[in-house]
């Protein structure tokens, strides 16, 4: 039996081989590879991408449509479906950031359509659509903190179903991200420290809107915890000077839920405070790769640091810093991938809107395309020395910016910049 | 000794961006000290818990979850015991407890006027759990401190004991002649404002010139001073935060008059719904930018008058404060912010006290002219102190001059005169 098994598998691999050898297309993908770690046998991280060699072009300048403004409030951070947008907004500028703004983006300029107040917030922070477009979240700073939801029947005109909101929600929440489990949706909050009470993760089921449940709550981050990114039933978990923190809650197989999460690895990328992640699922099936956003300390509308880690989870229990991306005098928010094209958009703060080419392995690269850190010996690839910044935006506008958040839809990236409202940009590629 | 400050201050316009006026009771402070032989204690109760706990309007002033006001005080604001030795023209001494590092000038507390300036928290460093020991010979005294880089939350709440050793200061301090007084400090504070440790480091510096003297009918003030603080997230500077302050005093017939000087940087940080408070700790370790201030502050205080054992000295005080962006100037305006870029203040008040003041604070054993020890102190003949007490003039101090009575620091750690603030 042991034999006819091996026979088959090597007439499979024959004829695979033949196959290729026919059409001629030496960039055919390679027959499907399968990566299930013992630690999650339930998640498969495909094959590990080819590396991939790219000229160093010059960065396309990424094309700005226009522009819909916001000068009473500074906005923060963007969600976009279809043709509609919505920016949160920020602190207090001439008025207090208790609004969320609803723009009509078919067209070239974003026009105002609508807007929510959500009453007793100083800042919606973060906005979260679901992923059938049925529901819309808004997190709220500061106490008692909160999150709106919203029904989006008519995505122009929002409708509050509920605000949820209880001791375990101050003093407000920085992020909100939402992600479904075995088909019900979770949201995920990053809850702000105070005082002597540390940062907490609250895990809140949403499988009927307008009653959340709190499903979960944990002490997390040193000293914050600013946001997660669900997927496929893992949970990335952004811990500031603790690192990244891979959970599983059901997308192992093992038993673990987003009721009972279960910790599976962890990575200290350098520099710490981890603000922000993207689980990067490339068109070829490989999910090997996570982007970190570092977001390092820095003034509001003049200068901001911290770089984009690039961690290879290939081992979910042992993640390791592969690359970065750094911008000298700036420094990254949030991301946005366009994963078909393996192209991840970054808000930049001050630096407007970078665009990476994210395909192919990144922890491959050159003795010239690497850089050890010298406090840890860490050897990394540099993603701006392997030709990898592909595109920049907003630096080229004749204004200051400071850029939160960035969307890619459909070929197009919306940013939504603290100073100047929201932007309408073409995309890299 | 107890102190209080019923004052009425209203300020145009401060953050409501409009006219406010307000009334307290502003540093209700007990003060005690005690020695036993070679042994000292200095405590400090400080209720502006009670009286303060929205904070004291006072735009520009800004810490410890405060802004445009200033915030109270811990109730265990000094809790210091202590020894103290004179050997070989040494005069060492350690204590240990609850108060100042030694870093930059004394408390505004002790002060001419009743407004704390906008440097308070780049000048001092207190209210931390600190070991602290001087060593002064002849006109020289060293300092040397450890202690807990958090600031307090509130009134109430207890240093983090786990952070102690964390920070350190150490102050060097010259007497070259009586009643002048020069000083250079530094001091390295992790995290002073996440209390769990990882938020932006302080490397500080300070120098500070002091002038004390007092004769039979008048004192004669005036302390020049700069600090800088720059913030560190981990190795790297992120912000730096400078003030330069003057100010001096003259005092006749009990009639003190004042005046002050200062321009000093703030971090600006995110509000709360209340205009006057941010968030502890921030959000993250970023700040809205640094604005720059100006304020010049000119205070008349009438001569003390007594009811039984309390004495009250009424005072009028008026500050005219300009800002603008400093560097960098983030998304800092002060039309925004105020709508307005130039500013008033005016108060008034009594500086209630029963009981004879601490002259100086911030300073312990070897390094307060007050508590020094008959040698190297009495013999430097030099240093200062606040203004000269009535208990001062006493017959069993036949020969000496006031002044060389309060040089040689052997009079006592209070005080209390015409003169006295």
């Amino acid at each position: 039996m042991q034999h006819m098994r091996i026979l088959i598998l090597a007439v499979s691999a024959l004829a695979a081989s033949a196959v290729a050898a026919c059409t001629g297309d030496s960039s055919s993908p390679p027959p499907p590879e399968t990566l299930t770690p013992a630690s999650c046998p339930g998640i498969n991280l495909g094959a590990r991408p080819a590396p991939l060699s790219i000229s160093t072009p010059t960065p396309t300048v990424l094309h700005v449509f226009g522009n819909g403004p916001d000068t009473l409030r500074y906005t923060a951070e963007i969600a976009v479906r279809g043709t509609t947008a919505y920016t949160t907004t920020w602190n207090v500028r001439r008025v207090q950031g208790n609004k969320v703004n609803i723009w009509d983006v078919s067209g070239n300029v974003p026009l105002l359509v609508d807007s929510l107040i959500l009453s007793g917030a100083i800042t919606t922070d973060d906005v979260a659509l679901s992923d059938d477009g049925k529901l819309l979240v808004v997190a709220t700073e500061p106490a008692p903190g909160s999150i709106g939801i919203f029904d989006l029947a008519d995505p122009r005109h929002p409708v509050l179903l509920t605000r949820f909101t209880n001791d375990q929600t101050m003093p407000g929440i920085h992020t909100v991200k939402l992600g479904r489990v075995n088909g019900k949706l979770y949201g995920f909050l990053s809850v702000d420290p105070v005082g002597d009470v540390k940062a907490r993760l609250v895990i809140v089921d949403l499988s009927t809107p307008s009653a959340p449940k709190q499903v979960f709550v944990k002490i997390a981050g040193s000293p914050y915890v600013h946001d997660t990114f669900p997927r496929d039933g893992l949970l990335f978990v952004a811990l500031w000077n603790d690192g990244m923190d891979i959970w599983d809650i059901g997308g192992c197989g093992t038993g673990a839920t987003p009721e009972n999460p279960r910790q599976i690895g962890n990575v200290k990328t350098l520099g710490g405070e981890v603000h922000n992640i993207w689980w990067y699922h490339d068109p070829a099936g490989s999910k090997r790769f996570a982007f970190v956003g570092e977001e390092g300390s820095g003034s509001i509308g003049s200068s901001s640091r911290g770089d984009i880690h690039v961690v290879d989870v290939s081992d979910p229990t042992a993640p390791k810093e592969v690359a970065f991306y750094n911008v000298p005098g700036a420094g990254t928010h949030n991301f946005s991938v366009d994963e078909s094209d393996g192209v991840l958009y970054a808000a930049y703060y001050n630096g407007g809107v970078r665009a990476l080419d994210i395909r192919g392995d990144l922890a491959s690269c050159s003795a010239s395309q690497k850089k050890t850190d010298p406090a840890t010996n860490l050897s990394r690839c540099d993603l701006r020395l392997m030709g990898r910044e592909i595109g920049v935006g907003l630096t080229d506008v004749g204004r200051s910016v400071y850029v939160w958040g960035v969307q890619y839809v459909n070929g197009t990236v919306y940013a939504s910049d603290m100073l100047n409202g929201i932007w309408k940009l073409g995309a890299a590629k | 000794m107890v102190q209080a400050i019923p004052v009425v201050t209203r300020a145009d316009p401060t953050a409501t961006r409009s006219a406010l006026s307000e009334g307290y009771l502003s540093q209700p402070v007990v003060m005690a000290h005690a020695s036993y032989g070679a042994l000292r204690a200095v405590g400090t109760l400080d209720l502006e818990g009670l009286t303060l706990d929205r904070g004291e309007l006072s735009t520009g002033g800004y810490g410890e979850g405060y802004v445009d006001r200033r915030h109270p005080h811990a109730y265990v604001h000094e809790l210091l015991v202590g020894g103290q030795a004179a050997r070989g023209g040494f005069d060492g001494s350690i204590f240990v407890g609850r108060g100042f590092a030694p870093f930059g000038s004394d408390d505004p507390m002790m002060r001419p006027f009743e407004k704390f300036p906008v440097n308070h928290h780049l000048a001092q460093v207190l209210e931390r759990v600190v070991a602290v020991a001087a060593l002064r010979r002849g006109p020289i005294v060293g300092e040397f401190a450890t202690f807990d880089g958090d600031e307090p939350l509130m009134p109430s709440s207890s240093p983090n004991l786990r952070r102690f050793g964390d920070s350190w200061a150490a102050r060097l301090t010259a007497l070259p002649a009586t009643g002048i007084e020069v000083s250079a400090s530094i001091a390295r504070v992790a995290s002073p404002e996440v209390r769990v440790g990882q938020g932006l480091d302080q490397h500080k510096a300070s120098g500070v010139a002091r002038f004390s003297r007092e004769t039979e009918s008048s004192w004669r003030y005036a302390l020049l001073e700069y600090a800088r603080t720059v913030e560190y997230d981990k190795a790297e500077s992120i912000n730096t935060l400078s003030s330069m302050l003057g100010e001096a005093a003259y005092c006749r017939a009990g009639v003190i008059v004042a005046a002050r000087v200062e321009r000093t940087d703030r971090p600006e940080e995110e509000q709360l719904l209340d205009p006057f408070r941010t968030p502890r700790p921030a959000n993250d370790l970023s700040n809205l930018g640094v604005s720059r201030w100006t304020i010049l502050t000119g205070s008349v205080s009438a001569p003390r008058g007594h009811m039984g054992f309390v004495s009250g000295r009424p005072f009028v005080e008026v500050a005219r404060l300009a800002v603008g962006a400093g560097t960098p100037a983030g998304i800092f305006n002060p039309e925004l912010r105020y709508g307005a870029s130039h500013m008033w203040m005016l108060s008034a008040g009594v500086r209630l006290r029963a009981g004879a003041a601490h002259t100086r604070m911030g300073r312990y054993g070897s390094a307060d002219a007050d508590m020094s020890m008959h040698g190297a102190g009495a013999e430097a003949g030099a240093g200062t102190v606040s203004p000269k007490p009535e208990s001062d003039r006493m017959p069993e101090m036949p020969g000496m001059s006031r002044e060389q009575t309060h040089s040689g620091g052997m009079s006592g750690h209070s005080r209390n005169s015409r003169c006295s603030i």
